[in-house]
């Protein structure tokens, strides 16, 4: 049997599985953090993202800020964040506590076939500390993300978790199709979202607006 | 009968335009800042109804957008024409890919009433790129009431299940 060096995104997803609290949301970026998560723990309250590499983590941001009782959990990876560094900054000034993010630190753009990152080895923790998240640390291993995810139910503000995985090149074939609006309309139906109340020649609002 | 200030529905048009905003259920703005847009983002952040979220850069902007209305909020867009010149992946494959209805206000700088020469490039391009985006949009009409366009606009993002822009004039905003 071949020991990889580090845990793979499965390890740590199995974890996440495990240990997921109730209410819980879970916004995962594209390709296999996307496809892995449905094949892995398919709900309604997932949202996954098929592409706009590097927003995961904002929209996740807007979606705690939204749903501020419930915790939201977002999957980027580090590739992504490269992308939209300065969400980081974004949500260091924001710092919602129900915000958790995993990021996955494979050191490579897996999704494109494994090329290098600019700077692979950035120790994005210390970067999200000096973006004001308080709360950010490296992992090396799934079971201490399980002993973080069961110890976050009560914080006082948003948490930064990297995962250090191998990278995973070969895609996941998802179970289930990820057609975005399906996924948009199941996610809003199962959070219970105020639906849009058309009126005749214009006006509409939100239920109970 | 000549109307007073207070009668008229264009009194003063930024205010008209966040009561409008208040009226239809906007609990949420984001926002990347602008010359003119600042002093409604300074109103909008000192009203108790709304958060204001302060964003490093338009894409971004779009994409909290995006999670505070998938959370079911209302939410506004406030940016300057060059930030949605640079959002244009987020705008089609998150906000119209997931058809999310959001209604942005858009500063149309370098339009030819802006006196600010540095901004004409960003003018001449902002129409001809946001079409090549297939993102709706219109200039507000300085001769109307600055109210029912805004509910136009956020009618039309709700009814389109799409981002909707309405290109906002100095006199619109500026207090």
């Amino acid at each position: 049997m071949v020991k990889t060096a580090h845990p793979t995104r499965a390890d740590y997803y199995k974890a996440l599985a495990a240990t997921l609290p109730p209410e819980a949301l879970v916004v995962t970026c594209l390709g296999n953090a996307s496809y892995l998560w449905a094949a892995l723990h398919h709900a309604p309250e997932n949202f996954y993202f098929e592409d706009a590499m590097g927003l995961a983590l904002p929209l996740a941001l807007g979606l705690a800020v939204a749903q501020p009782k419930r915790p939201v959990i977002a999957v980027e990876g580090d590739g992504a964040l490269l992308m939209h560094m300065g969400a980081l900054v974004t949500i260091g000034a924001v710092n919602p506590p129900n915000l958790t993010m995993l990021l996955i630190q494979n050191g490579v753009h897996a999704a494109s076939g494994g090329q290098a990152l600019t700077n692979a080895g950035l120790d994005l923790a210390a970067l999200a500390r000096a973006s004001g998240i308080a709360r950010a640390e490296n992992l090396a291993k799934p079971e201490a993300l399980g002993a973080k995810m069961r110890a976050s139910s009560k914080r006082d503000g948003a948490e930064f978790l990297v995962l250090a995985t191998e990278p995973d090149i070969e895609v996941v074939h998802p179970p289930v199709a990820l057609d975005p609006i399906m996924t948009k309309q199941r996610f809003m139906a199962a959070i219970g979202a105020p639906r849009y109340i058309p009126t005749l020649f214009g006006g509409g609002k939100l239920e109970g607006m | 009968m000549t109307k007073t200030g207070a009668e008229r529905p264009d009194a003063h048009r930024p205010s008209e335009m966040l009561a409008t905003l208040k009226r239809l259920g906007f609990r949420a703005v984001v926002s990347v800042p602008d010359g003119w847009l600042g002093e409604l983002l300074v109103r909008i952040e000192q009203e108790p109804t709304m958060q204001l979220v302060r964003a490093t850069h338009e894409e971004e902007a779009l994409a909290i957008a995006c999670g505070i209305r998938l959370g079911g909020v209302r939410t506004a867009l406030l940016v300057q024409n060059a930030g949605v010149l640079s959002m244009g992946a987020g705008m089609v494959s998150l906000a119209q890919r997931y058809q999310f209805p959001l209604l942005m206000l858009v500063s149309y700088r370098g339009a030819p009433e802006d006196p600010v020469f540095y901004h004409i490039p960003k003018g001449r391009a902002t129409e001809p790129v946001f079409t090549g985006l297939g993102l709706a949009h219109t200039r507000s009409d300085r001769y109307r009431p600055i109210g029912p366009q805004v509910e136009q606009a956020a009618t039309y993002a709700e009814e389109g299940s799409c981002p909707f822009a309405l290109l906002v004039s100095r006199e619109d905003v500026q207090w």
